[in-house]
């Protein structure tokens, strides 16, 4: 039997839970409870109390990323998105805050696709999404930037261009 | 309609409390209309429109019910939730009827106060699993199915008992016409009922709203029970999509169970000849029923009478289904036994649910100082 089953089971009144025992013999147990909140335990092996935490939705998705292996910084977080249809195609998506260096030059300034390869897809600021910011957009401190491309490209990007 | 006001606006104060505290509401609504009705201040009196909404609560929370049913669950589970459920049923449906008799009930009462005595609360044991962080826990499956069991008991009581000296054959054939027509209209209208549910206007609601209130209207024209066929109901629309049925039904059960509860308090009559003795034996057998129900339960199931420690401090607390037996068939000593039986126990199955692993903890270690020996069996 493999050693990550995953059992999934319908709880009348409470909700969903799925369980499952690592390699090394510990468990792990998600409740997607019907108030909306997820509770997630673990089960040291040899233990007999296991530990809990209770999350929101949000808290849950930001936990998910982290396990994915997909945030580089604690602020910021990105989404790697797996295509297995399509030759294992990984695409992530990572958030970064704009640095006092670069507040005040456009996209094309920095010349971002040249030099990184990822693409800006979307800017917010204070609240308000900027769809496909065109190469003239100019960045100001504060703005979240939604970079797109290749984990190594994104790597590029914080690289070069976060620093500047 | 200044008494339902009041009402309200003291059990809203009230669930904010309770909600901070994360203590149940259920007693304190009760208090809450035991203060303000006959028993108490006199400050508010049941009218039209209070039985009206209290009878909607009952309603809902019975619909509710039926949602959360679904039949073919439980014969995946069925050897465990049969046993742990027939002990629950035996120990606690004896118990609580022997003392009502001797207590001086008659026989009717005495069903009547053993069902609210065995029926846990489904909602407060729920709400305490999740809240104490408890549902990896082996024995919180336990508790789960034993409360859908109990569900399935209640409505089986329901239909004995409101059956009543109608000819038993004709009440059953009619119920199960009933029964056969909603699962029908389920089956073959899933496809129109859930077009109905997906749209984001105020359709779903009033369908949902409509549909219950028309199954209670024509049980009471068919001389069948309401309560059996909104129960039907909820299990036949469980078949299509449980959870937006849920999501639609419940805002009018939130609003409509906190004025039964609230009124269920104010209509308690304490010169109604209730007897202090008689309470206090009824509130301390109920915890104590429990016990003996979770210490078998726990080694029978999961060979461990710490699990039915742990089964015993989720159980204790009766509330919402103890009340609706109250309700429809209690006399006014019945009710006022049952409602402090709900009062007394949620109390205390909320510090016991609480504490129960600190309980847990406290009788390993005193076994083990005891016994130094068996330290290594003695864990669990």
């Amino acid at each position: 039997m493999s050693a990550m089953a995953l059992r999934s089971l319908n709880l009348p009144g409470v909700g969903t839970k799925y369980e499952f025992e690592t390699d090394k013999g510990d468990t792990v147990a998600i409740f997607f409870t019907k108030t909306g909140t997820i509770q997630m335990y673990t089960l040291q092996k040899g233990c007999h109390t296991p530990s809990a935490a209770e999350m929101t939705p949000v808290e849950a998705r930001r936990l998910g990323n982290i396990l994915t292996g997909a945030i580089i910084e604690a602020d910021q977080e990105s989404v790697e998105i797996a295509f297995s249809a399509l030759a294992d195609l990984r695409v992530t998506i990572h958030t970064f805050y704009v640095p006092k260096g670069i507040a005040g030059k456009t996209i094309e300034d920095l010349q971002i696709r040249a030099k990184t390869g990822a693409t800006v897809i979307a800017v917010c600021r204070q609240d308000k999404n900027i769809i496909n910011p065109p190469p003239a957009f100019v960045f100001e401190t504060g703005d979240a930037a939604l970079v797109i491309g290749e984990s190594d490209q994104i790597i590029k990007f914080e690289r070069e261009i976060m620093v500047e | 309609m200044e008494g339902l006001v009041i009402a309200l606006f003291l059990c809203l104060f009230l669930a904010l409390v309770t909600k901070y505290l994360s203590v149940p509401a259920i007693p304190f609504y009760i208090l809450a209309g035991v203060l303000l009705g006959k028993a108490g201040l006199g400050l508010v009196q049941a009218d039209d429109i209070s039985q009206f909404f209290s009878q909607m609560g009952l309603i809902f929370l019975l619909f509710f019910m039926g949602l959360g049913l679904k039949p073919e669950r439980i014969a995946a589970n069925k050897a465990a939730v049969l046993t742990s459920g027939i002990i629950d049923l035996n120990v606690n449906m004896i118990i609580g009827f022997f003392a009502a008799y001797l207590l001086g009930f008659t026989i009717t009462e005495s069903l009547v106060v053993a069902s609210a005595f065995y029926i846990s609360s489904t909602a407060m044991a729920i709400t305490s699993l999740v809240e104490n962080r408890k549902l990896m826990l082996r024995e919180s499956e336990t508790i789960i199915w034993l409360m859908v069991f109990e569900d399935l008991v209640l409505i089986i009581f329901l239909a004995i008992i409101s059956a009543g000296d109608q000819n038993l054959v004709f009440f059953a054939f009619k119920i199960l016409a009933v029964l056969g027509i909603l699962y029908a209209l389920a089956l073959y209208g899933k496809e129109f009922l859930i077009s109905i549910l997906d749209r984001d206007d105020e359709l779903p609601i009033l369908f949902t709203f409509a549909a219950v209130l028309t199954v209670e209207s024509f049980a009471l024209v068919l001389q069948i029970p309401d309560t059996m066929m909104v129960i039907a109901l909820g299990v036949a629309f469980a078949t299509t999509d449980p959870d937006a049925f849920e999501q639609h039904a419940r805002p009018f059960k939130d609003v409509f169970l906190v004025v039964f509860f609230v009124f269920f308090g104010v209509s308690i009559d304490l010169s109604g000849g209730a007897n202090l003795f008689s309470i206090s034996i009824i509130c301390i057998l109920a915890v104590l029923s429990k016990l003996i129900s979770g210490l078998i339960t726990g080694i029978v199931i999961h060979d461990s009478a710490m699990s039915g420690l742990e089964i015993w401090a989720n159980t204790i607390a009766r509330g919402e289904f103890s009340i609706a037996l109250a309700v429809l068939y209690g006399s006014p000593v019945v009710g006022t036994t049952i409602a402090a039986m709900v009062i007394v126990t949620s109390i205390i199955g909320s510090f016991a649910a609480k504490y129960s692993t600190l309980m847990r903890r406290g009788i390993t270690s005193i076994g083990r100082r005891k016994t130094p020996t068996h330290r290594g069996h003695l864990g669990r």
